[in-house]
């Protein structure tokens, strides 16, 4: 197994190295077109596609074991952060291509652009975890944004797909412009982009106003893309409107994104500056924990009264995103940990539940509550896999779900041993779980319980049934064996915190 | 030799789970057979084991066999996976075991004629066997709230089990599905406050092991109010899982589900585990007198309220439901009172106090036991009565006893226990609930509480023993109903046997671990200052016999109880009183109170569904209208242009990017009010 290690990566790839994920994602998407054109079938691109991030995944679990650590032109560097966030968008656009082929929703005639975007806006996420500069992580945010508006839009059947999209071109146009505003105060207080240059440079000085505006508008530009409250209100819309595989895509991979350029551009600054007693750390902080209050409780509190299975999740999806704010507001190693393994057990759980949503579309079924009314004797599989994921959401043990929200939780009551002053958003945080427990289970009593209209078995697409099966095992295994990923998790916080 | 394989208890049951929910179709009665062995082999290894643990060196000293595992970590903290043997956990998990196993045995004749859904019903009470016993061996919260929650699902899923196609029709079919989701619900909020608990206990003692939180030196080293905070949020979950007030509501519309699935939720587990549970943490819970105080009402009060209600039922179901409830209240009284003392006796150094308290803890325990085989008892036997009456309304039922002698004969003998008529199992562990409550009142500055309580408890002793008797006159003598000319005779042997088998525990069972076993249940400090189960020392015959006889108040309650016999005789056998009368053909306001439930149902409609519903909505509304509307009206202000349709054509862009400036603009405002109170820059 000689050739098997970290070594072969560097060999192939040089001083590109710390790109190398990427640059395989960016030449598939190169060819996709080509192989539709040449093909004129949609499995073939599908394969391909598959192909090319199987490959990418094979470079970046190397270059992960190997503990590979590299930079490029001060500009990018891989290290375990990268490489742990960089596997999750990885997993998501390999469960999203997996099942976009045999979805009715996808388009049939650009099937090949489809997935060069799918790729592209991958890179993007990809982008952002490798990036040490600001300029980076905004490059990487606006690749994975605007090929995100075009995948939105692809859904050409639904006119709802076409309102969605030009609501999110707008909304994340409004939101670059603030990012980008925050990035040059940012850049106009430390006199560089580079971060951990911005780091040393603000832990000489004291807070000025100028950093709070870039702080406050950063936190507004990146809480579009994690849909914070009150920057959510285009998720609902534009994840009822799109495609389901592309919605599993924005709620699992986009939006953490914005948690990767939090914890990129917030930690490390406020980890170096921390020492600097009129830093105004604190203060950050209690804005963090007021968002992630709200966010988690408007999310919850919401998402009862939808009747849309898609407009449900997109609120779940809000709530589950101020549980991971937590982490802002905590902002020690170990909740960085548990909000970086939350993120994981979000993807297979949240991910699994909209793949089932969208398998169901695919065989001709709503998208109304309603819809899935005795869907146990129809589809037995996909009911039990999707009281599962729901009841992982709402964090019923021995799930994964539990597990992460209980290190996410349990973080921010004690650090080190001491209680922090942060029990009252744990509080917050169990009582919305069990508020959660609501609307997850009159799904459930409607799937297990209640008489449906039909008995008719339904057949779902083997691609869906194959993802579907792929995120229930991770939803068991990690409950059961968290410290599977978990280590990984804990390695790339203790980088981040430069420990 | 066995107490190392103790992992295998949960084990074999939870691979049946899986064999018959994959395989279930192909084997013969949907698997049940299987369901069968899968109990039988927990039940006979938990004798060996618990047969290997008491002639043990590690019984006496220091009461208990713990080994584990790390299952993972938290932080600085080890979460451990393992098991933890001592005389509670082998209580729990014999009678559990062996009581599912007769369940199981008696499903086979029950749920004969459900076709192919009898797979899913053997998978799921594998799964709820699982949980209870997963739940006795467990070594640690954590672990416990696992296998907690697991058997919170399967009621779910058992509950609503006649979901599709209920043999009454839809109407039945609703109800099924939202008693399910109510349990569900209910329970979970109970839930929320253990793990609340757990949270405070992992905080105070870095760690969730038993061994390590009852520890009397780390108990100590701890500050007694969040040892309160801790202790009263674990109860919170008790309160959820066993219906106590005023979570009682889910409990008697889990009525919806089959009858064996009562049985095993009322008699072996589930309801059981929240007992189980506060037995558990004795220790911690008499660090505060104010704890166990707060136990002992709530036991009290529920023991009262639901069997109120069962007084006046016609559903024989729901009177065994409230009769559940109220006989759950009397072990929570017990143990409140006996640790309320205990607690007492602790604070001053009484030993004889603390003795006296520890009876406390044997007397909820016993009726545990005595419990879940009397009802296990007579919740099969109303199986089997509407078996073959296909009715469950006890007007349409009567004149029975010709027809199923064995059925008749077996449920005689378990009202009789759970009235508490002398010599029946259930005599002996209520006098000494009784017996615990009084003396309770005698100490301390709140003890006039358990006075109270303790003449709530007398009087919920008079109506048991009526509306068990009211039970049993209207089902098996008095005037043949509709139902009774649908009767075609005794049950199937497999649904009988069972019954033969529970009626000689369910008679004498009290006795024999009162007089032979006390020692293993109870409770006391060891000579290195810790909380030991079974220290060996029982009262021993004469003790007690000397403690139940020697008391005026025992001769008290026999009164009442064969009082209410007589009552019940004369209204419903011989018919010579009208009970009609008394509640003015059922137009009194006692009588539609009772048959109300007290207005507890409405009440949490009123609370869950209204509220919660609006609540929703109303933020809602306030999130997409009215945050978008003040930005609107002050940005139209502004511009001038307020034109409505205008809006109307655009969609809601442009609230949504006003949002968006007005949380920025928001965010300023709480930046600039932190600095200020924070004294930042």
């Amino acid at each position: 197994m000689m050739m098997f290690d970290g070594s072969i990566v560097t060999t192939i790839f040089g001083e590109f190295t710390p790109l190398a994920p990427m640059i395989v994602l960016i030449l598939g998407a190169l060819v996709m077109p080509a192989v539709f054109f040449a093909s004129k079938r949609r499995s073939a691109v599908a394969a391909t596609a598959i192909a090319v991030i199987l490959v990418s995944v094979f470079f970046n679990i190397l270059m992960m074991v190997d503990g590979y650590q590299g930079g490029y032109a001060d500009l990018f560097a891989y290290d375990a952060f990268s490489g742990v966030m960089i596997l999750l968008f990885q997993i998501v656009v390999f469960v999203t291509a997996l099942v976009s082929v045999s979805s009715s929703e996808t388009t049939r005639m650009h099937y090949g652009a489809f997935n060069s975007l799918l790729l592209s806006a991958s890179v993007g996420m990809m982008f952002v975890a490798t990036a040490s500069d600001l300029i980076t992580i905004f490059l990487g945010i606006e690749l994975a944004s605007i090929t995100s508006y075009v995948l939105v839009a692809m859904k050409r059947s639904d006119p709802r797909a076409a309102e969605a999209a030009v609501k999110y071109v707008i909304i994340g146009g409004l939101s670059t412009a603030l990012t980008l505003y925050g990035l040059s105060m940012l850049y106009g207080v430390a006199g560089t982009t580079n971060i951990s240059d911005i780091a040393a440079a603000l832990s000489t000085q004291d807070f000025s106003w100028a950093f709070g505006i870039a702080m406050i508008t950063m936190i507004a530009g990146f809480g579009f893309k994690i849909a914070a409250v009150p920057f959510h209100m285009w998720a609902p819309d534009v994840y009822e409107g799109a495609a389901t595989p592309v919605s599993m895509f924005l709620g699992t991979g986009s939006k953490k994104v914005g948690f990767v350029a939090l914890f990129k551009v917030f930690l490390v600054i406020f980890a170096a500056a921390s020492s600097t007693a009129a830093f105004a750390t604190e203060e950050m902080q209690y804005i963090f924990a007021i968002i992630a209050a709200i966010t988690m409780t408007v999310g919850n509190v919401v998402a009862i009264s939808q009747n849309n299975i898609k407009r449900m999740l997109a609120y779940s999806s809000i709530a589950q995103a101020g549980y991971i704010l937590i982490v802002m507001a905590v902002m020690s190693e170990y909740a960085l940990a548990s909000g970086m393994f939350h993120m994981f057990t979000h993807v297979f759980m949240k991910g699994g539940a909209f793949l089932i949503v969208g398998a169901l579309i695919t065989v001709g079924i709503g998208e109304k509550i309603s819809d899935y009314q005795g869907l146990l004797k129809r589809a037995p599989f996909l009911a039990i896999a999707m009281t599962l994921f729901l009841f992982s959401l709402a964090g019923i043990p021995p799930l994964a779900g539990f597990t992460s929200k209980l290190f996410l939780f349990s973080s921010a009551i004690y650090d080190g041993g001491v209680m922090t002053q942060w029990i009252w958003l744990a509080f917050v945080a169990v009582l919305n779980s069990a508020i959660s427990l609501y609307y997850y289970t009159r799904v459930v009593k409607a799937m297990l319980i209640e008489k449906g209209p039909s008995t008719e078995r339904i057949k779902v697409p083997h691609t869906f049934t194959a993802a579907i099966v792929f995120c229930l095992v991770f939803v068991v295994l990690l409950g059961v064996f968290p410290q599977l990923i978990m280590d990984f998790c804990a390695d790339a916080a203790s980088v981040l915190f430069g420990g | 030799m066995f107490i190392e394989y103790t992992w295998l208890v949960p084990l074999v049951p939870v691979l049946c789970f899986v064999a018959i929910g994959f395989l279930g179709k192909k084997m013969p009665e949907g698997g049940g057979p299987l369901a069968v062995f899968g109990a039988l082999f927990a039940c006979v290894l938990s004798v060996l084991i618990s047969y290997e643990f008491f002639t043990s060196s590690a019984y006496a000293d220091p009461g208990y066999v713990t080994a584990q595992i790390t299952w993972f970590s938290i932080g600085s903290f080890d979460i451990n996976i393992g098991y933890y043997i001592d005389s509670l956990s082998c209580l729990v998990m014999m009678f559990a075991s062996f009581i599912s196993t007769l369940i199981f045995v008696y499903s086979i004749g029950y749920m004969h004629g459900e076709g192919a859904k009898k797979r899913r019903y053997y998978a799921q009470v594998s799964l709820f066997l699982t949980g209870m016993l997963g739940l006795a061996i467990s070594s640690n919260f954590l672990e416990m709230f696992v296998f907690w929650e697991a058997m919170g699902l399967c009621s779910y899923l058992l509950i609503g089990f006649w979901g599709f196609d209920h043999p009454k029709g839809d109407d039945a079919t609703d109800v099924a599905a939202s008693a399910a989701k109510k349990a569900f619900l209910v329970t979970r909020l109970g839930d929320v406050c253990l793990m609340g608990g757990m949270f405070v206990l992992l905080y105070e003692f870095g760690s969730l092991d038993y061994a390590a939180v009852f520890d009397a030196s780390a108990m100590a080293a701890v500050d007694p109010s969040m040892i309160m905070l801790g202790s009263l949020l674990i109860f919170g979950g008790v309160i959820g899982k066993s219906a106590q007030f005023p979570l009682l509501d889910w409990l008697p519309d889990a009525m919806a589900g089959p009858t064996t699935v009562s049985a095993l939720i009322h008699a072996a587990t589930m309801v059981k585990a929240g007992v189980f549970l506060v037995a558990r943490c004795f220790p911690l819970f008499t660090q505060n007198p104010e704890v166990m105080l707060f136990v002992g009402v709530i036991g009290g009060i529920t023991a009262f309220f639901a069997a109120t209600m069962a007084l006046n039922n016609m559903n024989i179901k729901k009177v065994l439901a409230y009769s559940t409830l109220s006989q759950l209240g009397y072990m929570f009284l017990a143990l409140g009172a006996g640790g309320y003392m205990m607690a007492l006796g602790m604070q001053t150094h009484d030993h004889h106090l603390m003795a006296i308290g520890a009876i406390g803890y044997t007397a909820g325990c016993l009726h545990m036991v005595n419990h879940a085989f009397f009802k296990a008892l007579l919740f099969l036997g109303s199986g089997s009565v509407i078996h073959s009456t296909g009715t469950e309304d006890m007007r349409e039922m009567g004149g029975l006893h010709g027809k199923m002698k064995i059925t008749s004969i077996t449920m005689l003998i378990g009202s009789l226990s759970i009235a508490g008529f002398p010599f029946f199992s259930g005599f002996w562990s209520k006098e000494l609930v009784l017996e615990t409550v009084m003396h309770a009142g005698d100490y301390g500055a709140e003890g006039y509480l358990f006075t109270i309580m303790w003449i709530l408890a007398i009087v919920t002793a008079f109506m048991t023993a009526f509306y068990m008797f009211r039970m049993w006159f209207m089902t098996f003598k008095g005037k043949p109903g509709h139902g009774t000319e649908h009767c075609h005779g005794e049950s199937p042997k497999s649904m009988t046997v069972p019954l033969i088998i529970l009626a000689p525990f369910a008679a004498a069972l009290g006795a024999i671990l009162l007089f032979g076993f006390d020692e293993y249940v109870t409770i006391g400090i060891n000579h290195v200052g810790e909380f030991q189960l079974g220290s060996g020392h029982g009262h021993g015959l004469e003790g007690w016999l000397e403690d139940i006889f020697m008391s005026i108040y025992t001769y008290l309650t026999i009164a009442l109880v064969l009082a209410a016999i007589g009552i019940a005789y004369f209204m419903y056998s011989k018919m010579s009183v009208d009970p009609g009368k008394l509640n003015k053909n059922g137009s009194s306001m006692i009588y539609r109170a009772l048959s109300n439930r007290w207005w507890f149902p409405q009440l949490y409609d009123q609370i869950g569904w209204k509220l919660g519903n609006g609540v929703a909505r109303g933020v809602e509304f306030v999130d997409t209208q009215v945050v978008d509307g003040t930005v609107n009206a002050l940005s139209s202000a502004v511009a001038g242009s307020g034109d409505s349709i205008g809006k109307m054509q655009t969609g809601n862009m442009r609230d949504y990017a006003a949002v968006v400036m007005f949380g920025i603009v928001s965010l300023f405002a709480v930046m600039l009010v932190l600095f200020y109170f924070m004294g930042g820059a």
